[in-house]
């Protein structure tokens, strides 16, 4: 495992600017998960990393080591696509073992199989080895392609969006897996993906991206709570996060436009609040309820108990405790 | 009684609208539609298919003979198959096939593949170069036999002219239709330039068919080049390939035009493919019976061969 550093790397295809002056250093061990919607460069950030794809500008260094003009075959990198790219004709052994047969390895054969079958074990899949990458169901061949990069000890494991195909109950016990076995093995990884909840549970920094740059970086604690400007703060937080004018409650700093006001900072009661607000829909989700609000014509979306007894047209009244704020461009205002 | 069908009657017309109405579109079931639509093919086909097929095996077993269709028709059993597959005559004819087949393909599918392999690196017009590529299998048999009767002109040929030059040996001091040891290169060297583009074609399909993430996959996991060509391309693209092999396997085991119009079956026998034989004894001895049972006899081994072919083209793919 080494520490990775890209350096002010730029990307364009055509006319398209994927990556914008992006830098990003990611310690020995540590998982950083980059988050951000479909195009926002976050797969062209991993395959930069990856040597897929040849920065237009700036470097990358891996362990102390510049290897931006260096093949993929020379980083010492493992790559999990978020297709399976299992080599269909060969076995799950031979996939897993594809990459340890490389010539400029020369591991003998007792140790390949060795950590072929420790690694099956840690992915429970050690029933399916003999079987054809083409019989598995998804779900196992996503754990075969994660293996494939796990037989390895790469500097880093690039993943894109692993768990993206599969179905949500193998998705929750896969994420808790995949955060174990990082633990476990001490493992750097770059992590792409568009779920928030993955870049929470296992991150132990998220990058947010939007258009090629990459907005913030931090511990998700900081971005959640501390986010730059209201794009970060929307991409974290269920419900999403409600932007609201700062003229709708008192109290905004002058230079406001916005507020920022996740299920936490509004306090809820049936009078004595700041401003009333009606009820217009309650979704009840077993364990808890998402509120729907009308807010003097903008609609707020909050958490309510389980068991609320609110119900469409009640009148409730709303109070905010230190919520965020964002100015006219959206960046974030202090209180 | 009387009464319980009377009964029964009412509650089946209480039903609001049978199946078999809804069905019906102008007084034509589905079954008749179906019907309809698939008589003519199939009328087709047993008229210039089966038909002929049935009435060929029942030649093979009499003394008919086309030329003289007013003569008695004797039944003679498996006499022509005994005779025939006795006959020296016709496993050199045989050999002479199998020496074609054998060679095209080979020559088609490495040249064929390669240049599919080639293309398919998508270099600077590669779209141009695959569109010139694939000219000659354009051509029309009969257009490709003549004018490579012409290149292959001791005189004036251009393919005579152009191993001149590169060997230094006499244009004139070699005929490539008339000597018995290179006629069947001939042959072989015209199919090869016809039908390399197509086997290309297919081979550019499968090759097309692997997906990009599996070679940066590959190339991550350090594979050189050549363990990437022989550990993904060429397995992924092997259904292709043997594809390939068996159209044109066929295709040349049944050769008929492009030889018949460059050698004709000669010098001596020594480019008769089977079908030259055949047409031989069809159309120019008439005999009949015989060539019938002959044709069937092809059949059946072009036939059982793909079928053999198919079976492991399947388990290939089923991989």
């Amino acid at each position: 495992m080494a520490e990775v550093e890209i350096g002010a790397v730029s990307k364009a295809f055509g006319k398209t600017q994927a990556v914008v002056d992006l830098s990003l250093t990611i310690g020995d061990g540590e998982f950083v998960a980059l988050l951000g919607p479909t195009g926002a460069g976050k797969t062209t950030t991993l395959r930069l990393v990856a040597g897929l794809e040849a920065p237009d500008s700036g470097s990358v260094r891996i362990d102390g080591r510049d290897v931006t003009s260096d093949a993929p075959a020379d980083r010492d990198v493992a790559f999990v696509f978020q297709q399976y790219s299992l080599y269909p004709h060969l076995t799950v052994f031979e996939n897993m073992a594809f990459a340890l047969r490389a010539p400029t390895r020369r591991l003998p054969e007792a140790e390949i199989r060795a950590r072929v079958e420790q690694v099956a074990r840690l992915l429970h899949i050690e029933a399916k080895l003999h079987s054809k990458a083409t019989q598995l169901s998804g779900g196992q061949m996503q754990r075969v392609a994660i293996g494939r990069a796990l037989v390895r000890s790469p500097s880093i494991y690039l993943m894109d969006e692993p768990l993206s195909s599969l179905d949500a109950k193998l998705r929750g016990e896969m994420r808790l897996e995949l955060k174990r076995i990082q633990i476990d093995l001490g493992a750097t990884i770059l992590y792409v993906t568009h779920d928030q909840t993955e870049a929470m549970t296992m991150a132990s920094r998220i990058g947010v991206m939007e258009a090629g740059r990459l907005m913030q970086i931090g511990t998700p604690r900081e971005i959640y709570e501390n986010p730059v400007n209201a794009y970060v703060a929307a991409r974290l937080g269920q419900p999403m996060i409600n932007l609201l004018p700062a003229g709708l409650f008192a109290g905004a700093p002058s230079t406001a436009k916005t507020i920022g006001a996740r299920t936490e900072h509004l306090a809820i009661t049936r009078n004595g609040g700041d401003v009333s607000a009606t009820v217009t829909r309650v979704e009840h989700l077993g364990d808890q309820s998402h509120l729907h609000l009308d807010l003097g014509g903008q609609p707020v979306v909050t958490l309510a108990e389980s068991e609320t007894t609110l119900d469409v047209g009640d009148v409730v009244s709303l109070r905010l405790n230190k919520p965020l704020f964002f100015d006219a461009t959206g960046r974030r205002v202090a209180a | 009684m009387n009464d319980l069908s009377t009964s029964s009657q009412i509650t089946y017309r209480a039903v609001p609208i049978r199946p078999g109405v809804i069905r019906r579109i102008r007084g034509l079931s589905d079954q008749a539609l179906a019907w309809l639509f698939i008589t003519p093919t199939i009328v087709l086909l047993l008229a210039i298919n089966i038909f002929p097929l049935v009435w060929t095996i029942y030649l093979s077993f009499t003394n008919y003979r086309a030329n003289r269709p007013n003569a008695p028709t004797l039944w003679l059993g498996t006499d022509w198959y005994q005779s025939i597959l006795t006959d020296p005559d016709i496993w050199a004819a045989m050999q002479v096939t199998a020496h074609f087949v054998v060679w095209t393909v080979l020559i088609e599918t490495v040249l064929g593949f390669g240049l599919a392999f080639l293309i398919d690196k998508k270099f600077r017009g590669h779209g141009l170069w695959t569109t010139i590529i694939l000219l000659p299998m354009m051509l029309s048999p009969a257009v490709v036999g003549n004018f490579w009767t012409f290149l292959y002109q001791p005189q004036i040929g251009l393919f005579n002219y152009v191993v001149a030059f590169f060997t230094g040996r006499g244009a004139s001091s070699f005929q490539m239709l008339g000597d018995v040891t290179l006629s069947p290169w001939a042959i072989v060297i015209v199919d090869a330039w016809m039908w390399t583009p197509y086997v290309m074609l297919i081979c550019l399909a499968g090759l097309r068919s692997i997906p990009d993430y599996i070679y940066e996959a590959a190339e991550v996991d350090r594979a050189s080049n050549w363990r990437q060509f022989w550990s993904i391309t060429l397995p992924m693209a092997l259904p292709f390939i043997m594809l390939a092999v068996l159209f044109r396997g066929i295709e040349n085991f049944k050769m008929f035009d492009m030889v018949n119009l460059l050698t004709g079956g000669g010098p001596g026998s020594t480019t008769e493919v089977a079908s030259i034989t055949l047409k031989r004894a069809a159309f120019e001895s008439w005999r009949t019976g015989y060539s019938s049972a002959f044709a069937i006899i092809l059949f059946v081994t072009v036939f059982g061969l793909a079928n053999i072919y198919v079976k492991a083209l399947n388990r290939v793919k089923s991989r």
